[in-house]
């Protein structure tokens, strides 16, 4: 709170310097700013800049990091008897510490005795250390602030070059704008790679990656995590790849049918109506998928099963007919034909671009033989769209791999290694999610083996994106 | 010369025409095809915004029950108010009004308790709370009936289904007619679904704790997203010279629009909660993890737009002696405004439909109000019905699909802005 | 203002007999007219060339024989093109057999991304024009040799054609057109894409070509009009300005917009 204050009263006075830095700059040349190398502006926001840059920068970190300073300041001298207690214990007492010195309700841990008043000590001590970080950053950003008008303000002459410089400053934020994305790359790559390799500390990556057996075991306490559960993710990669295919078997042919119709055949009416309505079944959130794959298609599934089942029971299929009276709503069908659907707007209107770019010329070549629009699709159109199509479907492969919520509400958590689709599977991305919902001990190999799952996961669909874009890319050139 | 080329052009015409009727027909089938795949795209389109509908609209409509209850001295002591059975006072009531009569055990009162909210009995003490002078006097109260009941009257649970495979018996279906029959009961539109939050009674749960977190959650989405990415895309699209770094930055952000959102929420917990500690299942963290996944696509729309403002405009701005930050954003930024607008809120609508990042962050919590700030315990729409749809209880998926529709709307709105907005800007060069 | 009367083609021309009768050709593309009644008749076994300054409808006309225009949505096409006293337009010709009767060469040349043998046995596979193979070689040979290209591809027809030059595509699409041996061979400025020399090789080929096929050519280039066509027609702001034998056309015009535009006042 107090540091919102702070910053609006920054604003407030880095407002004012703008608008004496501006006047100074005019007056310097007698108010005709024809004489300033900049316009005036110019100099109010170059001091402007260094009045506010510093000391939000320092009023920012407080905020953001002051808690953790205070946390750890009040670690580094704890009271003989907090020294006793182990390390679990320890970090209950100064959380709870924290929790009191703010106000808030403690844990249920009780205190006694010495603990009693080593808390209050500590408590007290919460509240001196958080007051003098807060004032510290107050107090060094009033500095700051101040500094930073001293050193700028005198710097106003008319040749001064204050666009150069404010320019400087937009020029730096520019960059760090666009560094964003590096970076969220980098944390990604990162993260993934640092958790795995702890992971990977306990499971060896060889049993991860071809082991057949996955049967992650729930850690109930801290000392139980040596005991052993299977990390052999094979059954969840081919699970994945059922419901892939299955997705796809739906999605490309409905899919480039469809685009093919909409840029070779519709009339620009047909056309202004079907791609908004495709781009609604592309806009659905995939939890809407979900929830539609597992209360709908996946018990009407079933019932279409079972029925079959029921007619082939005690004929010549009897055993067959067994099996389908007890399939359950959690096939990979399910799933995959729910994907399928999402993914159709997705693969049309990949294609239909790719179709698109296809130069007219062609078709007007191969109509003018004489060819039907479908000869001429199939003999001239499709083939020189090809690579883009394949390209087309390698991302839309990337997308039905890395789809979470269908499979999350339809598909089930047994791990078995099948290729059966109307048997319960499993996929990676379950189990990332099953891994890490719900409160876990972080450091046990089970919540990291999602991580181990999520960057398979990553290396897999990047290694897709990169082809599918690389395609892509050559392709558009040869028709630029 | 003539002869024979006549005949030559008449070879000609009979081989062509002999296939034409198989090429018309692969033509027709083809084109029958193409059909048929759109017309089983928009089929599913319609199945499934339908099934939401049918499925979704009775959360719309609630029943509630009216009746006056006496504030019994007996039963109430003023120095305890809350130790007071407001149920029972409300049940016996109804009971009464049915012209029932109770057993020493309160069989019967407890089955009515069954298919009343104990929401009357909530309201009942909050006001009697309020003024104990209400003791001893009679007190109207209005609330809904429990959500079995108000499936009864929906027409989901039937008399025709055996008395022991459902979940109220004869008796309580008989109570549920009369107190309809009686008036009661009555129906009208759910307004609690809309500002209620969630609960574990369905039929007090609401998503307005969830409307306020997805609005919080986009709040931070959007400041950091938008006006990190137009800047970002800005500098790469009209600043930075092509070369090695700028292709790494581009092909990165490309690639980038392609990851998996569940990757998005692994960096999450391992950067924003592990290391940087920003509260679990917070609308800050939601929006810091969503606001790097939307960055890319907003990086790329606003780099097309920007591609569409002619060289023109720049060469003329820079042509009159502007500076090149003064060209960009005096000229080209305004103009290529309407693109990037656009292309902000469909990525914002995108981000609002987003769950599987979220669940690694913790916001499958439980959360039975309006979250308390931007670091406090939150969840949004779609996690809402995430968690509302793996609920056993039976009333709780028609509420699913109420939210789910709550959804659609907030989406069709957004995606109907930006449609507006492309339209009413858009600009021919 | 059309010097050209129903009952004739204007003045003698080579090849006396006329493969193509248009009368009274109005096209619409949308609400904007094109082409505002049109008559032409263009003789066989000669080449006919339309000129005019661009937009002048030259093309609209060229696209009416084979019916191309059809191909772009809201196109309307009134009057009567006959192909051998046949209606083009008539409900009973399909477009297909009229293609395969009339073939077209584009402004572009635009052979398919497929091997050169392909390219040219692309037409007598969708016709059925040969069912085997050798029968198939035969029909590229004698197509590539007739196109003056046999000699530069012999050895390569497996390579794509969109590795050849420029001109070579263009023959490469002329040996295409005429790989199901047309009776009318349409020319949309095959040239205007070439180098001069490349030019020159596809007007002596359609030269060569003028034995044996009835050739309208759209051209930009007075001077090509006049080095390769017998007759020529001059069309100017969607009217058919004037017709009549080439030699006359250009010595001796007798409207005076004829007279601007070929002595260069505008164009």
């Amino acid at each position: 709170m107090l540091t919102w204050v702070a910053l609006l009263a920054l604003a407030l006075f880095s407002g004012a310097t703008f608008f004496a830095a501006r006047r100074k700059a005019l007056a310097s040349v007698g108010g005709r700013p024809v004489g300033l190398h900049s316009l005036p502006g110019y100099y109010g926001g170059y001091v402007a800049i260094w009045v506010a840059i510093p000391a939000a920068l320092v009023l920012l970190a407080a905020a953001g990091f002051g808690g953790r300073l205070e946390a750890g300041l009040l670690r580094a001298t704890p009271a003989p008897s907090v020294q006793a207690l182990d390390a679990q214990q320890r970090d209950v007492f100064f959380d709870d510490a924290v929790s009191l010195s703010e106000g808030r309700q403690a844990s249920e841990s009780v205190y006694e005795g010495a603990l009693k008043s080593a808390l209050d000590s500590a408590v007290a001590r919460a509240r001196h250390l958080k007051s003098q970080i807060t004032y510290g950053a107050l107090a060094s950003a009033l500095a700051l602030a101040c500094a930073g008008a001293g050193f700028a303000f005198p710097r106003i002459r008319p040749d001064f070059r204050a666009r150069n410089r404010v320019e400087g400053w937009i020029a730096g934020l520019f960059i760090l704008c666009s560094v964003t994305a590096v970076l969220t790359t980098v944390g990604i790559v990162g993260s993934l790679i640092w958790e795995s390799w702890r992971f990977f500390q306990s499971v060896s990556p060889i049993d991860f990656l071809f082991g057949m057996d996955w049967d992650p075991q729930i850690a109930m306490r801290a000392d139980q995590y040596a005991s052993s559960g299977a990390f052999g993710a094979v059954p969840l990669f081919i699970g994945t790849f059922l419901i892939m295919i299955i997705a796809m078997l739906v999605a490309a042919p409905v899919g480039l049918f469809s685009a093919i119709y909409l840029s070779e055949y519709a009339s620009p009416l047909a056309r202004a109506v079907v791609k908004p309505l495709l781009e609604i079944l592309a806009g659905v959130p995939t939890v809407v998928y979900g929830f539609f794959a597992a209360l709908t298609v996946g018990p009407l599934f079933r019932e279409f099963f079972n029925g079959i089942g029921a007619l082939l029971i005690g004929g010549g299929l009897d055993g067959l007919g067994q099996y389908l009276s007890q399939v359950q709503n959690q096939m990979a069908l399910v799933a995959g034909a729910v994907m399928g659907v999402m993914l159709i707007p997705f693969v049309s209107s990949l294609s239909d671009d790719i179709i698109n770019a296809v130069p007219q010329s062609l078709r007007d070549g191969s109509l003018a033989m004489g060819a039907t629009r479908s000869e001429t699709v199939k003999k001239v159109v499709l083939p020189a769209a090809l690579p883009g199509i394949m390209a087309a479907l390698l991302l839309a492969v990337s997308r039905a791999v890395g789809e979470t919520m269908i499979v999350t509400m339809a598909a089930g958590l047994q791990a078995k290694a099948t290729i059966n689709p109307l048997d319960t599977v499993t996929t990676v991305t379950v189990q990332i999610v099953t891994l890490l919902t719900g409160d876990q001990e972080f450091d046990s190999p089970k919540t990291l083996a999602a991580f181990g799952l999520g960057l398979t996961l990553f290396a897999v669909t990047l290694t897709l994106n990169i082809i599918a874009l690389r395609i892509v890319q050559k392709y558009r050139e040869q028709y630029d | 010369m003539t002869e024979t080329s006549l005949s030559a052009a008449q070879t000609l015409r009979k081989t062509v025409e002999a296939r034409l009727k198989v090429r018309h027909a692969q033509e027709t089938r083809f084109r029958a095809y193409g059909l048929v795949a759109i017309f089983i795209a928009l089929s599913f389109l319609a199945v499934l915004l339908g099934r939401i509908v049918t499925q979704g609209y009775s959360t719309f409509v609630e029943y509630s029950l009216t009746v006056p209850v006496y504030i019994d001295p007996a039963r109430v002591d003023p120095a305890d108010i809350s130790g007071a059975n407001f149920d029972l006072m409300i049940a016996d009531q109804v009971l009464a009004r049915l012209g029932i009569k109770d057993d020493d055990f309160g069989t019967q009162s407890s089955k009515v308790m069954d298919i009343l909210s104990n929401d009357l009995g909530f309201q009942l003490l909050e006001k009697v709370k309020a003024s104990p002078a209400l003791i001893g006097k009679t007190v109207t109260v209005t609330g809904p009936v429990r959500a079995d009941g108000a499936l009864y009257y929906k027409g989901e649970i039937k008399r025709s289904t055996p008395e022991d495979e459902r979940k109220l018996d004869n008796a309580q279906l008989g109570w549920l007619d009369r107190m309809k029959a009686t008036g009661m009961v009555s129906s009208g539109f759910n307004s609690g679904f809309l500002t209620r939050s969630d609960s574990t009674e369905p039929e007090q749960a609401g998503v307005w704790g969830a409307i306020v977190g997805s609005t919080m959650m986009l709040l931070v989405t959007a400041l950091l997203a938008v006006p990190i990415g137009v800047l970002a895309a800005t500098y790469l699209e009209e600043f930075a010279a092509r070369n090695r770094w700028t292709d790494i930055i581009e092909v990165n952000i490309n690639n980038l629009a392609a990851v998996p959102s569940i990757v998005y929420g692994l960096l999450g917990l391992a950067v924003f909660i592990n290391w940087l500690h920003v509260p679990r299942s917070s609308p800050l963290l939601g929006g810091l993890v969503l606001a790097l996944m939307a960055l890319p696509t907003v990086i790329i729309a606003t780099r097309s737009a920007l591609k569409a403002v002619p060289p023109s405009i720049r060469e003329a701005a820079l042509g009159v002696g502007a500076s090149k930050t003064q060209t960009v954003f005096h000229h080209v930024l305004p103009l290529a405004m309407p693109g990037v607008m656009t292309g902000a809120i469909l990525s914002m609508a995108h981000a609002l439909g987003e769950t599987a990042p979220l669940l690694m962050i913790g916001m499958v919590s439980f959360v039975p109000g309006v979250p308390e700030g931007f670091t406090g315990a939150a969840t949004v729409l779609p996690v809402q019905v995430f968690i509302w749809e793996n609920a056993s209880e039976r009333a709780f998926h028609e509420r699913t699909a109420g939210a789910i529709m709550v959804l659609l709307v907030f989406m069709i709105v957004m995606n109907l802005a930006a449609i507006l907005l492309r339209r009413r800007f858009e600009r021919r060069w | 203002m059309i010097h050209q009367s129903d009952e004739g083609p204007g003045p003698a021309t080579p090849g006396d007999a006329i493969k193509i009768r248009a009368r009274g050709i109005n096209v619409f593309y949308g609400a904007k007219q094109a082409l505002f009644d049109v008559s032409l008749d263009v003789p066989e076994k000669s080449v006919t060339a339309l000129i005019g300054p661009s937009g002048c409808g030259k093309s609209t006309f060229l696209r009416c024989i084979n019916r191309m225009n059809d191909t772009i949505a809201g196109t309307r096409v009134e009057g009567r093109v006959e192909l051998d006293g046949e209606d083009v337009n008539d409900r009973s010709i399909d477009p297909v057999v009229l293609r395969a009767r009339v073939g077209m060469v584009f402004q572009k040349p635009n052979p398919f991304p497929k091997t050169i043998y392909e390219n040219v046995a692309y037409g007598p596979r969708i016709h059925g024009i040969a069912t085997t193979k050798p029968e198939l070689d035969a029909i590229v040979e004698k197509s590539l040799k007739r196109a003056g290209l046999w000699s530069e591809v012999a050895d390569r027809l497996q390579q794509p054609g969109t590795g050849l030059s420029g001109g070579q595509q263009q023959r490469l699409v002329i040996a295409r057109a005429i790989a199901v041996s047309p009776e009318v061979i349409l020319m949309d400025e095959p040239c205007s894409a070439l180098d001069p020399i490349a030019t020159a090789r596809i007007e002596e080929l359609i030269d060569e070509l003028r034995n044996q096929y009835c050739i309208v050519i759209v051209t930009h280039s007075m001077a090509q009009a006049a080095r390769v066509s017998q007759k020529t027609a001059f069309f100017h702001m969607g009217k058919l300005v004037e017709a009549g034998a080439t030699g006359d056309i250009f010595t001796n015009p007798r409207d005076g917009r004829t007279q601007d535009y070929i002595t260069g006042r505008f164009g």
